[in-house]
């Protein structure tokens, strides 16, 4: 019973349960309160991970972005009728079906991995994940960056070939301005003609 | 059990990403949909995250995985909440089972 | 032909014979005259309104009313033929006069010089030129009355003999007979010319009313028909000339139904009456009935003796008088025999003795004239030995120089083949119903065609072909002429109109002419067949005249005392009446008893058909009888009808000319030397010289006959001309006595009004109304064929519109049946094919599209699913993949 333990429990009971929540609750705003636990949740699952980063990210970007933006959708659409919809119980019965189905797929799957080589070992930090974002990489001994991978340096399980990872990064903000162009287009305000066009 | 090994961080990916689709699958608003997407979403993160974390070969692609998923999704949100709105202007309503025109 | 048009004179001189040719183209060329002109004149009356010329000429064709033109043409021509015929036959009586012993002369030149020839006597080349020169003088002469031309020869013919079979033939011959008949016919058919055009007077005008017919608006009314009518009578001219005239049985035939067509066009004249067209349709079939008859004669003769020329068959037919070596005893007969078993291929046939009935063949003798016919019998008048007679070598078909047989029955048939023709043609007994019909044409063509010509043609026919006529056929035809002279003679007894009294009569007298030829008077019957043919031509004029004058009144019993009102018509007729009646000095009484005489010799001969004696001699008091009834009711007593005697008036110089001019014929054409000898007469004198040798051989040989070249002749104890010539007188005598009984009676009964005809009529009405329908004769016709053609007609027609026509329906019907199918099979099956598939895509295009739910949470929902089934199979399969 160490911390890990507690901590990891407290969190998965929390993001778990809140998703379900999110599933359950029929009333759109709780659902998006409840949203908001849950990724928050999983931040902190990120944090441990050993993924600070990844977790502090979740954190701004996620929360703090995407699910305002649900937050703010959520409030544009939220007319009378809107805020409660309910579906059938036959519904139901086939949507939790076809999940606790899929559950059991994943679970068996996951629970066949070979997990005897998994140890846990020490995140990056963020200078690694700029450096690799930049395309920075790391050689040993540490000579001058010339970009050029070298062969004849003895190889360890800690130094590694770092991979480059700049074009996706380009690509995923070029992608982010195209988004914003697009989404701005989409939603731009138009003249009703009269109800459904 | 008494160590948290990956499969447990694996499973509660799992839990999030089921929760995610029958999310999907059940919620009448629009917005229910896009939260069904971000469940989804998030259950694949935590999923590279863990095996990130429990494997030293896969450490930092996992992180960047991550980066790029959230920054992705993000920008996903985006556009379907734009849809979402114009279907809103158009249609006055958000619920998608009056989006059945194209019903065959 | 070119002779012909650089010297006619000489043409003529030397072919004397053309004189009877040209003389019967004469009416043909009149008939093409007025039918080509009639034709002009109906194309010109159809354009006469377009142009001023068509116009013109057709005024000039006589115009609306028409003229006598034709009349004019027809007359000229007929009289022009008459003209010729006289010229002949005055060149063939006294300038070429003894034809046969300048013929004798020649013929036994030649058999000299031939003799010479062969002996090797005198010079040769003298011998032969005097030879070519006597052949030369004979082929002359015989170029001189004769002359013949192939006109169509069908294929080479079975033999190698060029004469033999295949070959039709235009031909003429003339003898005295033939002459005499040309000038008899174109005497007659002048007379009765000149009585048309008179007579049909009221055809000139431009409508004529016919009375007769009842159309809706009263009686018909109709274009005179002036010129239609000489022209048939010219075209009816002509095939009878040609008739007369012909030489082989080939152009008879042609001629005869020339003539049974002219009959039909003109005793229908007034077609559109139906009794008129009904009597022209019974004329014309009830002929045709025995022209079936004449075509089996035909065919039958020339399958076997291979030519229609009349000189070739009866050379052929019956064995010659004398060859070579002399008379021949079966001379002038037919040489029967019995074909004997073939032996090394050659039939032979042993000739039988001719009084006995044997003999199943007869022998047909080579064509080839100068032969020796040793084998068939001996020669001269000795008796004969039959065992000796010899048997003659026989082919089927016989080549040049060989004998033919046929077998004997088929002879008789031929003859009476022919006969029959002859009965329909002059109405005997049972195809005489067409004549009394036949006298709805006009007065005219009674008296031409049913009174002197037409019906005269077929007794003519049987005299020319006799010697072609067995014993047997001339015993039918005796027969049958004593039958259909005496039931004619009794349904003329109660007959009323006057015409149907003058057609019955014409069928007694031809009745009385086939008798006579049945009973070997030759002579006789043709003899009678002239001086009739003038008297009968008499009374039909007269009774024309008579008509003319009471305005076409034709029942007897509505004239009567019409005497003081048409003196000439009256006595003309009376001359005829006593001319047939056989009244002394009167032409009809030297026929008559020639005729008598010959039966009586023949009854004599063979008692055992005394009818055909018996027959003639009643008939001709009833002939007198009821002649004089005719003459009575019409002209003495009172008279019955006033209207009738009121405007009754003597006829015209148009008319009464011609009736003057026979009845002068009719008392004097048969005088000779003696008038009141009855056996002496220039006309019978001229007939003779053309009997057939098969008459003597026949019939035995009398004083005027010519000298007799064969061999056996009948003794007189067989003879039957030698009786009618010896013991003749009986049978006129008793002939005169009837004939006087008759006029007593008719007078009786008629003029004097002792006796009542009506009492008569109550106390026999069977009897009267028997002979009043003419013995049944149209009833039992009517029965037996008409009836039954009729029945079998509707089964024709039955079977037309049901069988034939229904299987043509029922065909329709099944392609319509068929189509049907086919139409429904190709929209069931084939279109419901296409249309199951073209179903089927929809309906599964319909299911799959309710896939397409539109509903967001089901597609999601469909997408786990999916993905969750993929893993598996993947996994699955993977894992059966590694594991296996």
């Amino acid at each position: 019973m160490n911390l890990t333990t507690i901590l990891f429990y407290a969190l998965a009971i929390l993001t778990g349960a809140c998703a379900v929540a999110v599933v359950v609750s029929q009333n759109i705003v709780r659902a998006a309160a409840w949203l908001l636990f849950a990724l928050a949740g999983t931040a902190g699952t990120f944090f441990l991970l050993n993924a600070d980063f990844v977790g502090a990210t979740q954190l701004l970007v996620y929360v703090g972005g995407t699910l305002v933006l649900v937050v703010f959708g959520v409030m544009l659409t939220a007319q009378g009728p809107f805020i409660k919809m309910r579906i059938g119980a036959a519904d139901w019965a086939i949507a939790a079906f076809v999940g606790l189905l899929l559950y059991a797929v994943l679970a068996v799957s996951l629970l066949q991995i070979n997990v005897a080589g998994a140890k846990p070992g020490p995140m990056s930090n963020s200078e690694n994940i700029g450096q690799a974002l930049l395309g920075v990489r790391e050689t040993v001994p540490q000579t001058e960056i010339t970009g050029v991978p070298t062969h004849d340096a003895p190889r360890s399980a800690v130094y590694r070939t770092r991979m480059s990872y700049l074009l996706p990064f380009e690509i995923v903000s070029v992608h982010l301005l195209v988004v914003l162009i697009g989404a701005a287009y989409l939603a731009r305000a138009k003249r009703r003609r009269g109800g459904a066009s | 059990m008494s160590e948290i090994g990956l499969t447990h961080y694996l499973l509660l990916g799992a839990v999030l990403f089921v929760c995610g689709a029958v999310c999907m699958a059940t919620k009448r608003n629009a917005i229910g949909i896009l939260m069904g997407v971000e469940l989804v979403l998030n259950g694949s993160t935590i999923n590279f995250v863990a095996f990130a974390h429990f494997n030293e070969t896969f450490e930092m692609e996992g992180q960047v995985f991550a980066l790029f998923v959230i920054v992705l999704a993000a920008a996903e949100a985006a556009v379907a909440l734009a849809i979402v709105l114009n279907f809103y202007n158009n249609h006055a309503s958000v619920d998608v089972d009056t989006a059945e025109e194209l019903k065959g | 032909m070119s002779e012909f048009f650089a010297d006619p004179y000489q043409f003529y001189a030397a072919h004397p014979g053309w004189l009877f040719v040209t003389a019967t183209l004469l009416p043909l060329l009149s008939f093409v005259l007025i039918f080509l002109a009639s034709g002009a004149w109906a194309l010109l009356r159809r354009y006469r309104d377009d142009h001023p010329a068509a116009e013109r000429m057709y005024y000039l064709f006589g115009g609306d009313v028409g003229g006598r033109g034709a009349a004019y043409v027809a007359t000229g021509a007929i009289g022009l033929a008459f003209l010729l015929s006289l010229a002949g036959f005055l060149v063939f009586t006294f300038v070429d006069g003894d034809q046969e012993a300048a013929r004798d002369r020649h013929e036994s030149a030649i058999k000299e010089l031939r003799e010479k020839l062969v002996a090797g006597k005198g010079d040769r080349k003298e011998v032969e030129q005097d030879l070519r020169e006597q052949e030369g003088a004979l082929a002359a002469q015989d170029a001189r009355w004769a002359g013949r031309s192939d006109w169509l020869r069908i294929f080479p013919g079975i033999t190698n003999d060029p004469r033999r079979g295949t070959v039709l033939q235009l031909g003429f011959r003339i003898d005295s007979l033939a002459a005499l008949m040309f000038m008899m016919v174109t005497f007659i058919a002048t007379l009765i010319h000149i009585f048309s055009i008179g007579y049909m007077g009221e055809e000139l005008e431009e409508t004529v009313e016919d009375h007769h017919v009842h159309g809706e608006h009263g009686p018909l009314r109709r274009r005179g028909r002036f010129g239609r009518f000489f022209m048939y009578l010219s075209l009816f001219c002509f095939s009878m000339l040609n008739l007369v005239m012909a030489d082989n049985l080939f152009l008879v035939f042609v001629s005869w139904e020339l003539v049974g067509i002219c009959s039909y066009l003109l005793v229908g004249f007034y077609f559109e009456r139906q009794s008129a067209s009904n009597a022209a349709n019974k004329a014309f079939i009830v002929n045709r009935v025995g022209d079936a008859g004449f075509i089996i004669g035909l065919l039958i003769l020339w399958t076997y003796v291979g030519t229609f020329n009349f000189e070739d068959l009866f050379r052929q037919v019956r064995c010659p008088v004398r060859d070579t070596q002399g008379g021949l005893v079966l001379g002038g007969q037919f040489v029967r025999g019995d074909l004997e078993p073939k032996e090394n291929g050659a039939q032979t046939l042993r000739v039988t003795a001719p009084d006995d009935a044997a003999g199943a063949s007869a022998l047909l003798f080579p064509r080839d004239p100068s032969g020796d016919f040793h084998g068939v019998g001996p020669h001269g008048l000795e008796a004969i030995n039959w065992d000796q007679v010899g048997t003659v070598e026989v082919h089927a078909s016989p080549e040049k120089g060989q004998f033919g047989v046929m077998p004997y029955w088929m002879l008789v048939v031929a003859g009476l083949g022919i006969f029959l023709g002859c009965v329909g043609k002059s109405a005997q007994f049972p195809l005489h119903v067409w004549l009394p019909d036949a006298m709805e044409g006009p007065t005219p063509v009674s008296a031409l065609i049913h009174a002197a010509t037409m019906v005269a043609a077929g007794v003519y026919l049987v005299a020319r072909v006799y010697p072609l006529f067995t014993p047997e056929a001339l015993l039918v035809i005796a027969y049958i002429g004593g039958i259909t002279l005496f039931v004619a003679a009794s349904v003329a007894v109660v007959m009323t109109d006057i015409k149907k009294v003058l057609a019955y009569s014409t069928v007694s007298q031809l009745g009385y002419l086939m008798l006579a030829l049945g009973v070997g008077g030759w002579t006789a019957g043709l003899f009678h067949l002239m001086t009739h043919a003038f008297f009968k031509a008499l009374l039909f004029l007269c009774s024309g005249a008579v008509i003319y004058g009471c305005h076409h009144e034709q029942d007897m019993l509505k004239m009567g005392g019409l005497f003081p009102k048409m003196k000439i018509t009256a006595l003309t007729m009376l001359a005829g009446v006593l001319a047939i009646s056989g009244v002394p000095t009167f032409s009809g009484w030297y026929s008559k008893d020639a005729i008598l005489a010959q039966a009586f010799g023949y009854v004599y001969v063979h008692p055992g058909h005394v009818l055909l004696f018996l027959l003639p001699l009643v008939t001709a008091g009833i002939t007198t009888f009821y002649m004089f009834r005719m003459w009575f009711l019409t002209f003495a007593g009172r008279p019955r009808d006033a209207h009738v005697y009121e405007h009754a008036h003597e006829p015209p110089w148009l008319l009464t000319i011609p009736l003057i001019v026979l009845a002068v014929c009719s008392v004097c054409v048969a005088w000779g030397r003696q008038p009141l000898n009855p056996e002496e007469s220039f006309l019978a004198e001229k007939i003779g010289e053309s009997q057939p040798a098969s008459v003597i051989a026949d019939f035995g040989r009398v004083e005027n006959d010519p000298l007799w070249k064969g061999g056996r002749l009948k003794d007189e104890a067989h003879s039957e001309r030698y009786y009618a010539q010896d013991m003749g007188w009986l049978a006129g005598d008793l002939a005169l006595g009837l004939t006087i009984l008759g006029v007593v009676f008719a007078s009786l009964l008629y003029y004097y009004r002792v006796l009542d005809p009506a009492e008569s009529q109550q106390q026999f009405p069977a009897v009267h109304a028997f002979l009043t329908h003419k013995w049944y004769f149209d009833e039992m016709y009517s029965a037996i064929i008409v009836r039954p053609s009729l029945v079998v007609a509707h089964w024709f027609k039955w079977f037309d519109l049901h069988v034939i026509d229904g299987a043509i329906h029922s065909v329709a019907y099944t392609a319509v049946w068929v189509a049907k199918w086919d139409g429904r099979f190709d929209n069931g099956v084939v279109d419901g094919l296409v249309n199951v598939v073209g179903r089927s895509v929809s309906g599964v295009g319909g299911s799959l599209r309710r896939v397409q739910t539109g509903s967001l949470r089901g597609y999601v929902l469909f997408l786990v699913l999916a993905a969750v089934g993929v893993f598996l199979l993947l996994t699955w399969w993977v894992t059966l993949v590694l594991a296996g």
